[in-house]
């Protein structure tokens, strides 16, 4: 319908697109990484090394990346993102075959000298191709359940690649928001509900099958008393450090709990307990402001544009990114079982910042070209 | 974020075909939107616009959802935080028994001696002095130590050298030297040492009682047993404290338990000999034991009194609680039978019986032969309600009340769970676990006319008991000494038996819990006896813990091969000593009087209550006869024991040579 040479008309130049760009949202962004900045500045003991000083410049980084991301025309991104989806499989493919094994799990692979979680790339791409799908139905095709079959594969390819890193949390995550974009797309509420109920049932056996850490933490989740030195600790001195900020914090700098490395892995999954020992319960809670604040964003960037492909990537993203922050945060409080999900552009780690940043940069791409049409809105027109 | 409203969909904002794209960026907002005129809506158009529609409401919904669970997040950070924040746990100091003692305020009071009932010392403070020193005032610290080393070999040279030239104003030298020791050291007349009294404890039988003593610290403070109870009382008066042991009963009860232990390689052995008209504890035996002079170096598990601080399940010993409650209220007759034939299944148990005999058993064979299936019969006839009330009057469920610090508690299951199966269990004394002096103080109820008696550590000088309650008629006792003399003459307390001393008693193999429910060979096998038994005195019980039986016993470590015997070589040691001397001259006449048939005869006429009908299922009877709740046996006046029982022993039972010639005798 539409000529491709208006894809690149004049007025559509990159300086028009910076313009377009919503900045204020890129300011929340930095606004984050700088609370992310002073908390691992605190459990770094006061100093910018070792995890601080990275901390900025992989956030750095990062941003130019999203920004150069931002940029590319979302209908360019559209045509590639079967391609890329199919590039995530082969990673995960690769993750599994050849990947370096750490802590316990085979999760990550080198690419010069660059350590990568495919599973993190694997959601960006797999919202794109979903997106993708369901922007080209029509109303009476996602009521056909046969055309919801290829994008249920889709799903389910990655995610039991990676459960079988293993790593349950990603792949919760992925699953979620995989059916976050079909729920958008207008998918049926009964046929979530079935698809529930069958998860439900199934859950006895998957739980079978589950590792034994996985199990233990499960069970380590309901009781976490009842074995404090052992797979409850993280989750017992996590709520104690919580317990001791109180209403206004320790201070900065003056968290025991983290200071005193009575926390583990507190540079990365548990960094939040760390800005609710040292800013208490007002800290915390202006943290979490933020993260709604980004993660609304997200929403309001959907609503905002007029294609549907964009509209469900937006989604996609926000979504992912919600996860990250629920699981993390429910996780530090001990409220779901410790699932090794880092909070994203807080927490300590290249891998994680990079595809974080990303995601934003294709959630910028959607808001700058939100009003751009597509030359093939409908397939069945 | 996002500062733009979302378009409305009712506008018509869809790009037109053919047209220009939607919007030229940089340029006014309104110059994207097409003009009116220029605007198609087609069917498609329509389609489109519905499903962006249903893709925006969606989107509102997930995002309301996403804030919702936010919410839930920051309320969960507002309770960790603010409303209920978890404290860490810091490990409780650990607590040092206090003494019960005040400092006394003047010049301190030399700790009273302990006696046994025969004035016999079993411990005293002796003075001593500690060696302290100013090294100020030495002159020769190297001198000095030699010289003191002169007059005293036993002290270390070196450590004293090191101790006298050191820069202080007070050093010890060594405590606890005796007034030989102190005289020769005074005699030197070195300048700057100096003396300061002192006094230790000194148990001169050493392990003999050395639980029930207990011990004292370094400061001559009671910390276990005796020493500890009555602290205060030995330190507050100079009168010795005279207790209830005797101490020739205790040795000869730990000599024989000693020798048991080895015999039948037991981990641990217990021995009780106590009065059963005034309660007093004439014997106190926990093996293994310690040297009382040692207490500080001596292990825990050594110090552990098994007597009363070790919580056993009683085993078969409480067949003679089970039969003195039913018999008592009434419930059942010597002449009733029970079904020894068939295990019962209930719930998970299986009730059997060792070495059973497959039938019917009378109330007395029951006894006898330990029956498990007869004692749970017996039990479910009386009913749980009696059951517990029965144990309660017997203190069951109470700490025993003996002067110790180390009595320990019982273990009963709670009254919501005492059903059927715990009713009948316990019926064989299963699933309840009480020390040995529960025993005791149990079975001296059943044999002494029926009165439960406080024990007590403390010589009593009028030969009463302290406290003794009635919980029993006397006709129930005497019917049940009657059957403890059985147990002995016919049943497996057969090797218990002395001459002239007409020992009655009740054997008890009770299988030791560990791991996963019952060790099928770990035993506490147990002897509770009770002499003589036409005029009881003495409860003597004799316990060892995990024996092994060897060639002299057929291999069983049952309580009649290994513990019986134990009981009836202290009997014979112990009886002269307490002024009992074997009764061989009416012994026919006494046997006669004690004697029960163990298949007494039915009276004949059936009781007008019908329950003490002999029925041909008795179980089965029991259960349609028996309400379901009966009464407690203290709110209710106790039926009157049978009259027809002692009709019923009134013939006689013992060969007729035996009465005539006693008879004649006279």
């Amino acid at each position: 319908m539409m000529e491709p040479r208006l894809w690149r008309e004049t007025s559509f130049g990159l300086t028009a697109k910076l313009w377009q760009i919503n900045w204020i949202y890129v300011l929340l962004l930095c606004a984050l990484a700088a609370v992310g900045y002073a908390a691992l500045y605190s459990v770094g003991g006061g100093s910018p090394a070792p995890y601080a000083t990275r901390h900025a410049l992989r956030f750095a980084f990062g941003l130019v990346l999203m920004l150069s991301v931002a940029l590319v025309d979302i209908r360019l991104i559209a045509r590639f993102a079967w391609p890329l989806y199919g590039l995530g499989v082969g990673l995960l493919v690769l993750v599994a075959r050849f990947g370096h094994v750490g802590k316990g799990a085979q999760r990550w692979i080198e690419i010069g000298g660059l350590q990568l979680q495919p599973s993190e790339l694997m959601k960006i791409f797999l919202v794109l191709a979903l997106a993708s799908w369901f922007h080209r139905a029509s109303h009476e095709r996602i009521g056909n359940p046969l055309f919801l079959v290829p994008p249920a594969l889709a799903v389910l390819l990655p995610v039991g690649l990676i459960l079988k890193e293993p790593n349950l949390g990603t792949a919760v995550i992925t699953a979620v928001v995989g059916a976050a974009v079909f729920f958008a797309a207008g998918v049926r509420v009964w046929k979530f509900a079935l698809i529930g109920l069958a998860l439900a049932l199934a859950a006895p056996l998957a739980y079978s099958h589950l590792h034994d850490y996985q199990r233990a933490r499960i069970t380590t989740f309901l009781h976490p008393e009842s074995d404090p030195l052992g797979a409850g600790y993280n989750i017992l001195q996590s709520k104690i450090a919580l317990g001791s900020g109180g209403m206004w914090g320790k201070g900065f700098l003056q968290g025991s709990q983290a200071q005193l490395d009575f926390l583990p892995e507190k540079q990365t999954d548990f960094i939040f307990t760390t800005l609710a020992e040292e800013f208490g319960f007002v800290g915390a809670l202006a943290a979490m402001g933020l993260l709604t604040l980004i993660v609304l964003g997200g929403f309001a960037i959907a609503l905002r544009c007029r294609h549907s492909f964009g509209r469900l990537v937006a989604l996609g993203i926000a979504t992912n990114f919600f996860m990250y922050v629920f699981v993390n945060l429910a996780m530090v409080m001990g409220a779901i079982p410790v699932g090794g999900v880092p909070l994203p552009l807080v927490s300590h780690g290249g891998s994680a910042m990079l595809t974080t940043m990303l995601g934003f940069g294709v959630l910028m791409s959607v808001y700058v070209h939100r009003d751009v049409a597509f030359a093939d809105q409908r397939d069945d027109l | 974020m996002n500062d733009q409203p979302g378009p409305n969909p009712a506008e018509p904002v869809a790009p037109p075909p053919y047209s220009a794209p939607a919007r030229s960026f940089g340029a006014p907002r309104e110059a994207g939107v097409p003009r009116m005129e220029t605007v198609r809506v087609t069917a498609p158009d329509l389609a489109r616009r519905a499903a962006m529609a249903r893709t925006r409401r969606r989107l509102v919904v997930a995002a309301w959802a996403f804030a919702g669970l936010f919410l839930a997040v920051a309320g969960k950070l507002t309770l960790a935080t603010v409303v209920a924040p978890l404290k860490p746990k810091l490990p409780e100091a650990v607590r040092v028994p206090e003494p019960d003692r005040a400092e006394p305020a003047g010049p301190r009071v030399e700790r009273a001696m302990i006696v046994d009932r025969n004035n016999q010392i079993l411990a005293v403070s002796l003075p001593t002095a500690e060696l302290y020193a100013n090294p100020r005032e030495m002159i020769d610290p190297a001198e000095a130590a030699h010289r003191i080393k002169q007059a005293v070999p036993r002290l270390d040279e070196a450590e004293m050298r090191a101790h006298l030239s050191a820069a202080k104003a007070f050093v010890y030298l060594a405590r606890r030297l005796s007034p030989r020791e102190e005289l020769a050291i005074n005699g030197l007349g070195i300048p700057g040492v100096y003396f300061q009294p002192s006094e230790r404890r000194h148990y001169p039988l050493g392990r003999v009682a050395a639980q029930v003593l207990g011990g004292v610290d370094v400061d001559e403070h009671g910390v276990a047993g005796v020493e500890r109870f009555f602290d205060s009382r030995l330190t507050g008066s100079a009168d010795p404290l005279r207790l209830s042991l005797d101490i020739r009963v205790q040795a000869v009860v730990r000599e024989e338990l000693a020798a048991a232990m080895a015999e039948f390689q037991a981990i641990g052995a217990c021995g009780i000999v106590m009065d059963v008209r005034t309660g007093e504890v004439l014997a106190m035996v926990s093996l293994p034991d310690y040297d009382a002079n040692a207490f500080g170096a001596t292990p825990a598990e050594d110090r552990f009194n098994r007597a009363v601080t070790g919580m056993y399940e009683p085993g078969s010993t409480f067949k003679l609680q089970t039969a003195a409650m039913a018999l008592d209220a009434g419930a059942v007759h010597i002449w009733d039978q029970f079904d020894a034939a068939h295990p019962i299944h209930i719930g998970r148990f299986t009730i059997t019986d060792f070495e059973g005999k497959h039938r019917f058993l009378y109330l007395p064979e029951v006894l006898a032969y330990s029956s498990n299936l007869g004692a749970a019969h017996i039990a479910l006839t009386a009913g749980a309600e009696r059951q517990r009330a029965w144990l309660g009057a017997m203190g069951m469920f109470r700490r025993i009340g003996v002067e110790l610090p180390e009595a320990g508690m019982p273990l009963a299951p709670p009254a919501s769970n005492w059903k059927e199966a715990a009713t009948m269990t316990i019926g064989f004394g299963h699933g309840i676990a009480v020390s040995p002096l529960h025993v005791v103080r149990g079975t001296a109820a059943i044999a002494n006319g029926g009165l439960v008696v406080t024990p007590t550590l403390l010589a009593r000088a009028d030969g009463t008991p302290a406290e003794a309650v009635r919980v029993m008629q006397p006709a129930t006792s005497d019917l049940m000494r009657k059957l403890m003399r059985l147990v002995v003459t016919e049943g497996y307390g057969k090797k218990a038996e002395v001459a002239g001393y007409f020992v009655g008693g009740k054997t008890g193999t009770a299988e030791k819990v560990g791991g996963h429910g019952y060790k099928k060979h770990a035993n506490v096998s147990a002897f509770v006896s009770v002499f003589p038994m036409n005029a009881p005195r003495y409860a003597v019980y004799m316990m060892l813990d995990e024996p092994h039986g060897n060639a002299s016993t057929g291999f069983f470590s049952t309580a009649g091969q290994v513990s019986a015997p134990a009981a009836g070589r202290v009997i014979a040691r112990i009886g002269p000593m307490l002024g009992l001397l074997p009764e061989t001259a009416d012994a026919p006449t006494i046997e006669a009087a004690l004697a029960i048939p163990l298949q007494p005869a039915h009276p004949g006429a059936r009781a007008p209550t019908g329950l003490a009908a002999a029925p041909d299922h008795p179980r089965d009877a029991a259960r349609e006869r028996a309400p379901r709740r009966l009464p407690l046996v203290p709110a209710t006046p106790t039926m009157p024991q049978d009259a027809r029982h002692e009709a019923a022993l009134a013939v006689p039972v013992a060969p007729a040579g035996y009465a005539v010639a006693a008879d004649a005798a006279r």
